[in-house]
């Protein structure tokens, strides 16, 4: 028999108690948990497509600024149209350093090559692009030839295939990038010449044709030089070039950053009234069942237990179900998160990136000190009151 | 080895009259005897008890053991101190209901960490043997009768080898032949193993199985002892 020996027999012994401050540490900290996983998988997840896009500024055809976005996080593929002629008259512009076009284009609704209904596809120009490449090339040695392309996280070879035909096309899937937890997870990458030979081939080998518009790109990515404010550049842009809309990359996806924001105050006021509610909760019942066992604890106390063991004893017992019920909490909660990820996304409007196995073990962590400070803030007064009563009265009082 | 020097105890309780519980209290208890202290209900023989044992601390007075002023310890050599020289039956039921007979026998020795578990738990064994609960030892004590629970809890007095053994109303809530059980194990105890006792019961035929006894009656010691046997 030992102090921790004794608090697990009184578990469960007080069962009623006992589920009450499990039910409560598994509540606070699923709830954290839950709350924390998807708000900062989807803040990373912007962050990651951001990165991605690797520009300072992006130029697309006035009024599809959310179209674009929706394609860029949720794979929802779009076909965007301006004349290739914006990409020189952005680069005889101040202040731009580079200046590099690219093709947004989808397959077929419910092609035989894809997992998602329609996979959004991404045409780069190798010889002025500076987005694709360096991380292309950081995975991939040599970059992408003529019939080959690199997938997101989840694009995959059909099974007894060694390619993916694409308007009847076969790509060469030559790799598989990070994940972002966006929709460029389920994209694919290829070059310009690859883009333009399935167009060119497509009307033969398809049941529908790739169209490409003539001297046509849906995006222009760009660079400014070094010290030039990428906003002002943008302004610049949008006056000089009618049709278009440059977004400066800190201010791609603000709606959905908002939306995340808005998501995170409601979380936030959540966690905090469930967190109040817990904590009153817990040491009512607390308080209930050490007045209950006031004598127990008095006899304690009269066979020679000092004031601190009897204090130990009591917060050990939290301690026990604060951690057993942060556990659960924070299993079930990623274990819900994780089955419900697609549901989240669709709910929300944003996708989320789901962490590393480094960063959950550190988010678990902070899980399970939260319900300890909570179980033992909670249990902390009635705990402290009982153990310092004269042992005497507290074996009078039954 | 007990003694109490004009002691005074007065509960002080908000919006109500304070209640003087014992006042002007002097008394020596000697190794080896076995006071039985009587009174009717309210005369303060259970708060002598308890202020003999550190239970509750004294208005005014004095309380020593073993020449020690009980109330110059620090909580925790108090606490030592309870559960290393003093052993206690008490009137209620005082077993912890989720251990069993042989844990709740075994529970002193977690306060005082002089020994390990299993040594602990043998001699725990060997005290409900002595009290003849020998078959009982995983029994928890909702599955046992009220005399039962009162040997275990007469067992675990003893766990520690105290020097004294304090019994407050040990017996009232038992049958009149388990009463005589209780007092027939308490007594042997005493010639036993020499273990001073300090019985408080509200039944006066009981003092016969004492050496000495005291009468109290409205907080203080009424007409000095009476020496019953030596």
């Amino acid at each position: 028999m030992n102090l921790v020996r004794l608090a697990l027999k009184n578990i469960g012994d007080s069962a009623f108690r006992s589920w009450v401050v499990f039910f409560c540490a598994a509540l606070v900290t699923g709830f954290a948990i839950s709350a924390t996983l998807v708000i900062r998988g989807a803040e990373n997840s912007l962050r990651l497509v951001r990165e991605r896009l690797g520009a300072d500024i992006m130029v697309i055809p006035s009024g599809n600024t959310t179209r674009v976005e929706h394609a860029l996080l949720l794979g929802v593929p779009v076909t965007v149209w301006m004349p290739r002629a914006v990409v020189e008259d952005i680069a005889d512009l101040p202040n731009v350093a580079a200046v590099s076009p690219q093709l947004f284009l989808s397959t077929m609704v419910n092609a035989s090559c894809c997992s998602v209904p329609q996979m959004f596809m991404i045409a780069y120009d190798p010889a002025t692009d500076f987005t694709v490449r360096p991380w292309l090339e950081r995975n991939l040695e040599g970059g992408l030839r003529l019939g080959e392309a690199v997938g997101g996280r989840y694009v995959f070879v059909p099974e007894g295939r060694n390619d993916i035909l694409v308007y009847g096309y076969p790509i060469n899937l030559k790799g598989n990038l990070e994940p972002t937890g966006s929709g460029l997870d389920q994209s694919m990458f290829f070059t310009f010449e690859t883009a333009l030979e399935i167009a060119r081939l497509s009307p033969m080998r398809a049941e529908r044709a790739l169209v490409i518009a003539p001297d046509s790109i849906s995006a222009a990515l760009v660079k400014v030089k070094a010290n030039a404010d990428p906003s002002q550049v943008a302004v610049q842009i949008n006056r000089a070039i009618p049709g278009v809309t440059a977004i400066e990359s800190t201010d791609l996806f603000r709606v959905q950053r908002d939306q995340t924001l808005g998501l995170l105050r409601s979380a936030v006021t959540l966690s905090s009234i469930a967190w109040v509610l817990s904590m009153a909760l817990m040491g009512l019942v607390t308080s209930m069942t050490t007045a209950d066992r006031r004598r127990e604890i008095g006899v304690l106390r009269a066979l020679g237990a000092p004031r601190t063991t009897v204090l130990q004893s009591l917060l050990a017992e939290g301690a026990i179900l604060a951690l057993a019920g942060a556990a659960t909490g924070i299993a079930l909660s990623t274990l819900a998160i994780y089955l419900f990820r697609d549901l989240i996304t669709h709910l929300m409007g944003t996708p989320f990136a789901l962490p590393t196995p480094l960063s959950l073990l550190v988010l678990a962590l902070g899980g399970l000190a939260l319900a300890l400070v909570s179980v033992a803030l909670a249990t902390l007064f009635p705990t402290w009151q009982i153990s310092h009563q004269d042992p005497a009265t507290a074996m009078k009082e039954w | 080895m007990i003694q109490l020097e004009r002691v005074a105890k007065t509960y002080t309780l908000k919006n109500k009259p304070a209640v003087p519980a014992v006042h002007g209290v002097s008394l020596n208890v000697e190794q080896g005897e076995f006071v039985v202290i009587t009174g009717r209900s309210g005369s303060g023989k259970t708060t002598l008890l308890n202020l003999i044992a550190g239970l509750t601390r004294p208005t005014s007075g004095q309380v020593l053991i073993d020449n020690v002023h009980l109330w110059s310890l620090s909580d925790q050599e108090q606490s030592l101190l309870r559960n290393r020289k003093i052993g206690f039956v008490f009137q209620f039921p005082s077993l912890l209901p989720s251990l069993t007979a042989l844990e709740n026998v075994a529970l002193p020795t977690v306060f005082g960490h002089r020994e390990g578990k299993r040594d602990a738990h043998m001699r725990a064994a060997r005290l409900l043997d002595e009290v003849g609960l020998s078959d009982k030892l995983s029994a928890y004590p909702r599955h046992l009768s009220a005399g039962q629970q009162q040997r275990v809890v007469v067992a675990r007095s003893l766990i520690n080898q105290p020097e004294l053994l304090l019994a407050d109303e040990p017996t009232s809530n038992l049958d009149e032949q388990t009463e005589q059980e209780i007092m027939a194990l308490l007594q042997e105890i005493h010639v036993t193993r020499g273990i001073t006792i300090l019985m408080v019961t509200h039944t006066t035929q009981l003092v016969s199985f004492g050496t000495r006894a005291i009468e109290m009656a409205g907080g203080t010691i009424r007409n000095g002892s009476m020496v019953v046997k030596n």
